[in-house]
């Protein structure tokens, strides 16, 4: 489990930048502001998870990630982790609270927005635009792609022309070449999927070593995870990173503009970070919560929230799944997990479906003999235990893969974040409530998304099929509730992450985001910080600070 | 740990919902309440209450019994008796070798594009899947 690893802190009084997060982000944010020479704190609630921490590479692996691996905080219940109140929501979050953030337990699918993705209200008549395109990003995208050494394939005729990937893609395996079989007999597109894992050794990490154990963490140190990816170089060029320390405040002076934090360190004592500038980056229901807990006479209301939309329009991704089982050895417990090969066949709108918007698909590998076991008790006996207890292992250990469906969440104020009247994490901090419901768009989505990957698992052979149409443990993806834009009556960040309303105080996590896409967030986050921390250094003359900060 | 009279109830249970059958052995055959068992539990402590009151609520019932009783009444105590169960089971190395599963290893990768560029090119000539979109927003 997590260990902490000592450092000498020697903190200024008054940081230039003070980051709160040290997942994808923030690890984004602080390395680049300490490389460009400015004195950099980072406040992270959880420690250091080194790779021989984690139990993929171990026997009790399928035991351990069931509880002490889950990525739902509820259930893993860390030191670190603080409790989310779900009774109102169709779906779990999930996350991980530690250096590297979620990216510990993320899958690395490495995928970015279509073009269409940043244009929805003008293409498809629904929700907003984002501020700038793809072809805005698509520079930054490529910068991480190399910063994360990410294994693909070019070409891939979902996207429009780029740079090609650092590295070669990983083996499709088994399960991608029967997938890919069934998507080529109906004419639908697939490509091998893109990783944010190496495929070969990469800037002094190694190459993957196919655990397929990515979602609990790599034990191989392969996995690009931020802690890995960026976290040394950002200490190295002299941020300073202060673990055990959870953040209750964002203060403010006088005048409204961000002074520091107050937070809570691993002893109980709280303590105060003062900063020129702070930027939040914990993920899209923690850097919410905070906001919200940052009241103060001038922002009763919460902290950069005169639009109201501080929490509101969650997005976390329903997703769905088809588990094909086929009469062959696929092999199909190796890695990545990761993704084998995915589709975007059906991801752009097409209204004579009767929704809009889409869905990427992914192959992931199906894991060992637990991994196939769905629940213990209160199913008919005989289908899960006794005799079938052997055959259903024998029927699809290594012969079963998912086509995973990650559907688009559109935005809508009524899905939101807000403080728990009564639940507090371990130090008393009110916790947040998610209130979540998945809407009939998604539904009808998922229906014809799931009915479709029925049909690729059985143009590929498969025998046997079960489906999930809404996977409740499925919101790893924490996205909108500080939205961006360029009216500050619609949004709460500007296109750069600087609050309209605090122009000291930037959001520059998944929050930021305008709409969710139907893809895997992580490669647009990362990007997207880049692109707004590099705008606060190019611009750091005009940069307005609190005068409670001077030093 | 486990008392006598509560390993032994947990054995007959054990038997029941994994027998000899389909040329595995049963719980009992694999060590699982004599060895595994008391491993699975130092990786989950937190299944120890509901093991145990599983038992308790199984009594001296006889095991089918017992298990219709817990699956229907004592859902959370089956289910942490079960996850204990069938994570000793597979922990054990012979029950892992009689079902071909060699556990998660490390597996260097080889590049198996070449299994997969004929199906590829087709892809690439049905062409582009993706709308263009405008550079500039409507409003």
């Amino acid at each position: 489990m997590p260990v902490t690893i000592n450092q000498s802190l020697d903190l200024p009084d008054v940081a230039d930048v003070l980051v709160v997060g040290a997942g994808a982000s923030g690890s984004v944010a602080v390395k680049a502001l300490a490389e460009s020479g400015f004195s950099v704190v980072c406040l992270e609630q959880g420690d250091w998870t080194p790779p021989s921490a984690f139990a993929g590479d171990k026997p009790e692996w399928e035991l351990v990630k069931q509880k002490q691996w889950h990525p739902n905080p509820n259930v893993r219940a860390g030191a670190a982790d603080y409790p989310v109140d779900t009774s109102e929501s169709d779906v779990n979050p999930l996350m991980y609270s530690g250096v590297g953030g979620s990216t510990i337990l993320y899958a690395a699918h490495w995928t970015r927005f279509l073009p269409s993705d940043f244009r929805v209200r003008t293409m498809d008549g629904i929700a907003d635009d984002w501020p700038f395109d793809y072809a805005e990003l698509q520079p930054f995208y490529e910068r991480m792609d190399r910063e994360m050494g990410v294994s693909g394939l070019g070409d891939n005729p979902a996207y429009p022309e780029g740079e090609g990937y650092p590295l070669p893609p990983l083996p499709i395996g088994k399960i991608g070449r029967k997938a890919a079989e069934g998507m080529d007999k109906l004419g639908w597109h697939w490509w091998p999927g893109a990783n944010s894992i190496p495929s070969r050794e990469y800037r002094h990490r190694p190459s993957c070593l196919r655990y397929g154990t990515c979602l609990t963490g790599c034990p191989a140190g392969a996995k690009a995870s931020t802690d890995i990816t960026h976290w040394h170089a950002a200490l190295e060029a002299g941020a300073r990173l202060v673990t055990g320390a959870r953040v209750r405040e964002i203060t403010v002076d006088d005048r409204g503009l961000a002074s520091g934090a107050l937070y809570i360190d691993r002893n109980g004592t709280e303590r105060r970070q003062k900063a020129a500038v702070v930027i939040v980056a914990g993920n899209g229901i923690g850097t919410p919560r905070l906001l919200q807990l940052s009241t103060s006479n001038l922002f009763p209301d919460g902290l950069a929230n005169s639009s109201g939309l501080v929490g509101k329009n969650l997005m976390m991704h329903p997703y769905g799944a088809v588990v094909g089982t086929y009469d062959e050895p696929l092999d199909s417990w190796l890695g990545p997990a990761g993704q084998s090969i995915e589709s975007m066949q059906f991801y752009e709108t097409d209204t004579s479906r009767g929704f809009v918007r889409g869905a990427k698909w992914n192959v992931m590998p199906s894991g060992g003999p637990l991994g196939m076991r769905v629940g213990y008790g209160g199913g008919p006996i005989d289908e899960s235990w006794g005799v079938n207890f052997h055959r259903n292992v024998k029927a699809t250990l290594g012969r079963s893969f998912e086509w995973g469906i990650i559907a688009e969440d559109l935005p809508d104020e009524s899905n939101r974040v807000v403080l728990d009247p009564t639940l507090v994490d371990g130090d008393g901090i009110a916790a947040p409530k998610l209130i979540y419901k998945s809407s009939e768009n998604t539904s009808k989505l998922i229906d014809f998304h799931v009915d479709r990957a029925r049909e690729a698992h059985e143009a590929a052979g498969a025998v046997s099929t079960s489906e999930t149409r809404l996977m409740r443990d499925c919101g790893w993806h924490l996205l909108g509730t500080a939205r961006m834009g360029n009216d500050p009556a619609t949004s709460v960040i500007d296109q750069w992450g600087r609050a309209h309303d605090v122009p000291n105080l930037f959001v520059i996590d998944g929050s930021a985001f305008v709409t969710s896409s139907g893809v895997n967030p992580t490669a647009t986050i990362m990007a997207l910080a880049l692109r707004s921390v590099e705008h606060l250094i190019a611009t750091r003359r005009d940069q307005l600070v609190s005068s409670s900060s001077a030093r | 740990m486990l008392s006598d009279a509560e390993r032994q109830r947990f054995a007959a249970i054990a038997d029941v919902l994994i027998p000899e059958a389909e040329g595995m052995p049963s719980a009992s055959q694999a060590d699982v309440p004599t060895t595994w068992l008391d491993v699975a539990l130092t990786h989950r402590p937190d299944l120890t209450a509901g093991l145990l009151q599983a038992l308790t609520v199984a009594g001296d019932l006889p095991p089918a019994e017992a298990i219709d009783l817990l699956n229907t009444d004592h859902i959370p105590a089956f289910e942490a008796l079960g996850t204990l169960l069938a994570g000793a089971y597979y922990m054990n190395p012979e029950i892992k070798r009689l079902i071909g599963y060699p556990g998660q290893v490390a597996t260097p990768p080889k590049d198996d594009t070449d299994t997969y560029f004929d199906l590829l090119e087709n892809v690439l000539e049905r062409g582009q899947v993706y709308r263009d979109a405008p550079a500039e927003a409507s409003s």
